[in-house]
Parts: structure tokens; C-alpha cells; sequence
């Protein structure tokens, strides 16, 4: 009797080890999000402070939310005479691959929670020569005005994002 | 009638368009996938980027992880807020388990979204290697993969063998009478660059008759310039400018389609015209 005891401890034992490996590996994978994917908390470190959602981060869009495609103030021939007149093509001919800024526009037009997200042609995430990211940061952050949109009258806020493709140093393409 | 179920059991699993049909994998006796298939259907009524939607395609594929359908939804929102990193490596999972069925997705995307060339032509040509039907339309309906494709050449600088895609894929699309709303437009463009002009004003004018846009009569003005006939060109610009503003123009709801133009380009056009000494005030 008493090794039967001892043998229903044992395995009482083995499958609550088994049990909480499982638990364990499941919170591992259980991933947290926030409201919507891509959304962008403010951080205060990086963030500039006077930048404010019109309606609330959980009210905030994404630009084709609005049906209307990418819109931008003054067509995206500005934004691509902007980028042209403004960016300096890095030495370093080694660089290629994609880079996204995602950032918020406000109610009145204006932008921040700047983000940046890079990776090679094969969409595996590297870090660009750091000459390239900032010029592209700083030129984003250099455009002033942003088209205000509207849902039934009332300004919104939403998420907006440029992808550069960057071949061999050279600013290529901007989507979207 | 069996036969007419499989029929109907078989052409639920053929589509990324719509929902799958959870009971044809319990017909087939994979239990995990219907149990998977049930859950993901639970998404319903939430919207595609948030947690809640996210989150019950988490469980599904820990129900299954060979569950293509659930990272496939899951991939959704993270290509359309541009995050190429997560989506590709979702979408790379579900043509790992079903390449006939998302291959032309994910290309097509790789197009739209990225403008990845090389690798939208890959998928699209893996997946004609693969099936021995019509491999379809891109998930917006706007092209025949073929011309996608075709246009990708172009995008990689092949512009030739971009003309030969195009071309033969616009006439079996004349044959069915389905030709895309922009295709001979795009034609038009790659004959325009490749200086065969006449063939370029033979094909904006099969645009205006079935789709007219202010950028076909723009790229019809600049082939007009070439050919020397200042009033065709002019005459053009102000047509270009006048759709432009009625909103006749090409658009995608989440990016720039190829060969767009904007107002400013018409107007600048018109400018040089002007200080060319060509042009009249109307």
C-alpha cells in the first residue's frame, strides 16, 4: 500500500511538472497587445511633450480608415520634391532594404510619436547606417503641415507611416 | 450528390477571399482544424487590428499552428500599418502550409504594399509553376496576376519583357472581355518610355473607352509632344487637368498605384508648354 502511495506521489509529481512547463510555455507565447496593433504610446524620453492627440488614444485611426488613400498636404508630389531636395544619399553604397517612419497626425494637422522600423530586401530587421535613418527622421519631422481629415465633421487623429526603399545608399521609392 | 458535396467542401478551401468553412474540415475528419476553424471564427465583429481579434487567432493557432487561415487574418493588420517585418514572417506561414493558396496574396502584397519586385514576381511565378489554372486576379480585383507581374518587371527595369506580359495577358483578358481597369493604360506607358509611340496612342485610346482617366490623357499628351502634334498635345493637358479635378484619376485606398500622376505634374506640363511658345490660351 505504502508503494502505491509513494508510486501515485510520483506521478501526481510528474504531470504537475509537466502541467506547469505547459503553463509556463503558453505565457511565453501569450502575447500582450495594446488596443490596436502598431499603436503608439507617448514616451515622454523620446516624445516631444507639446504633442497632443485631439480626441483620445483610443479614438486614434489609420489613414485609410478615411477611404480616401494616403493623403497628404498638397498632393505626394511635395512630399517626393521634399525628400529629393532634402536627402543626401549616404556614401556607404552597402545600404539596402526598407525603412518605415509611422508616426501620429493630430486634429490640427500636426505629427508626432515618431517610430522607426528597418530591415533588409528579405524583411529580416537590421539597423542603417544611422546618417540614413536620421536625415529621413528629420525630414519627416520637418514637414509641418499634414491634411486634416474629417469623419462625419469632427477632425480625427491617425496613424500615418512612410516606407522608404533604400537601394545601394540611394533613396529609390516612397510608399505609400 | 456526394460528389457535389466535395465539390462544395473542396471550392470552401480554394479561396483567401472568404471565410473558411469550418465543417469541411470536420467532413474530412481533421478535428484540431475545425476546432481552430471554430475558434478564428469567433473574430467576427472585431476589427482586424485589435487585441480582441488578435487574441482569439492566438488561441486558434494554439489550438492548431498549422492553421493557415488564422495567420493569414492575423497578417492583415500589420501589412496595412506597414509593419513588413511581423507581416512577413505571419505570411510566410501560411504559404508554408498552403503555397497554391496564398502564394498570389503574397506576392500581389509584396507589390502593393512594398513594392518588392523581385519578390512579387517570385511568388507569382512560383505559383504558375505550381497550378495548372488561371492563376487569378490580385485581391483587389484592380489586375490579372500577370499583369502585377508585368508590371514588376518594369519596376526591376526589365521594361521589354514587361511589354510581352502585359500584351498577351490584355488579350486573353479582351477574350473574356475582363480587361483591368487600368491595364491598357499601363501598356500605354511602357510603349511611351520604349518610344513606340504609335502603338502608345493605339492603346490610350482603348483606355478612353473603357476607363477614362486624367493620367491617360496626361501620358497620351507626352506621346502627342513626341509625335510633333502641338495641338493633340495640348488639347490633352487640358482634358488631363479637367478629369484630374473631377477625380477621374488612378487610386488605391492604401497606396499610389504605378504611373500615378498629380496635379502639379499636369500643371507644370502646361507651364512648359506655355513658355515653349506652343500653346494658346484656350
Amino acid at each position: 500500500m505504502p508503494k502505491m502511495k509513494k508510486t501515485l506521489i510520483a506521478i501526481s509529481f510528474l504531470f504537475s511538472i509537466i502541467s506547469s512547463c505547459q503553463s509556463e510555455k503558453k505565457v511565453e507565447e501569450k502575447q500582450e497587445y495594446l488596443r490596436w496593433v502598431g499603436d503608439i504610446e507617448q514616451n515622454d524620453q523620446i516624445d516631444k511633450l507639446d504633442f497632443k492627440v485631439c480626441n483620445g488614444d483610443d479614438k486614434i485611426l489609420q489613414y485609410f480608415n478615411l477611404g480616401e488613400g494616403p493623403l497628404y498636404s498638397g498632393e505626394k508630389s511635395t512630399i517626393l520634391k521634399t525628400f529629393k531636395s532634402k536627402y543626401k544619399p549616404s556614401v556607404d553604397n552597402s545600404q539596402n532594404g526598407l525603412i518605415r517612419i509611422r508616426f501620429i497626425i493630430n486634429c490640427e494637422g500636426k505629427a508626432g510619436r515618431f517610430r522607426v522600423l528597418q530591415s533588409d530586401y528579405d524583411y529580416q530587421e537590421i539597423e542603417f547606417d544611422k546618417r540614413i535613418v536620421s536625415q529621413l527622421v528629420d525630414i519627416t519631422k520637418g514637414i509641418e503641415n499634414w491634411e486634416i481629415c474629417y469623419r462625419s465633421d469632427i477632425p480625427v487623429d491617425y496613424y500615418m507611416y512612410f516606407i522608404f526603399k533604400i537601394t545601394d545608399g540611394q533613396l529609390t521609392e516612397i510608399l505609400p | 450528390m456526394k460528389n457535389l458535396i466535395l465539390i462544395i467542401l473542396l471550392f470552401s478551401f480554394s479561396s483567401v477571399f472568404a471565410q473558411p468553412n469550418c465543417e469541411a474540415y470536420k467532413y474530412y475528419g481533421d478535428t484540431l482544424k475545425y476546432e481552430a476553424c471554430k475558434k478564428a471564427m469567433e473574430t467576427k465583429g472585431n476589427y482586424q487590428f485589435s487585441r480582441e481579434y488578435q487574441t482569439i487567432l492566438d488561441e486558434s493557432l494554439t489550438i492548431d499552428p498549422t492553421f493557415d487561415y488564422a495567420y493569414w487574418a492575423k497578417s492583415i493588420a500589420y501589412l496595412k500599418s506597414g509593419d513588413f517585418v511581423t507581416w512577413k514572417k505571419l505570411i510566410d506561414k501560411t504559404v508554408e502550409y498552403k503555397p497554391k493558396e496564398h502564394l498570389g496574396y503574397r506576392g500581389w502584397c509584396r507589390y502593393q504594399f512594398f513594392r518588392d519586385y523581385k519578390g512579387a514576381i517570385e511568388d507569382i511565378e512560383k505559383l504558375d509553376s505550381l497550378v495548372d489554372y488561371d492563376i487569378g486576379q490580385s485581391q483587389n480585383g484592380t489586375y490579372h496576376l500577370n499583369i502585377a507581374k508585368g508590371l514588376c518587371y518594369k519596376g526591376i527595369g526589365e521594361k521589354e519583357k514587361a511589354i510581352k506580359i502585359i500584351e498577351t495577358q490584355i488579350k486573353l483578358n479582351e477574350e473574356e472581355d475582363f480587361v483591368g481597369t487600368y491595364d491598357y493604360l499601363h501598356l500605354g506607358v511602357l510603349y511611351l518610355e520604349m518610344e513606340r509611340f504609335e502603338k502608345a496612342i493605339e492603346v490610350f485610346k482603348k483606355q478612353s473607352k473603357t476607363n477614362e482617366l486624367a493620367e491617360n490623357q496626361y501620358y497620351s499628351a507626352l506621346t502627342f509632344l513626341k509625335l510633333d502634334k502641338s495641338t493633340e498635345y495640348k488639347s490633352c493637358l487640358e482634358k488631363a487637368k479637367e478629369l484630374y479635378i473631377e477625380g477621374r484619376k488612378m487610386s488605391d485606398p492604401y497606396s499610389n498605384p504605378m504611373d500615378k500622376i498629380y496635379l502639379e505634374n499636369i500643371e507644370n506640363e502646361i507651364k512648359t508648354a506655355y513658355n515653349n511658345g506652343s500653346y494658346e490660351k484656350p
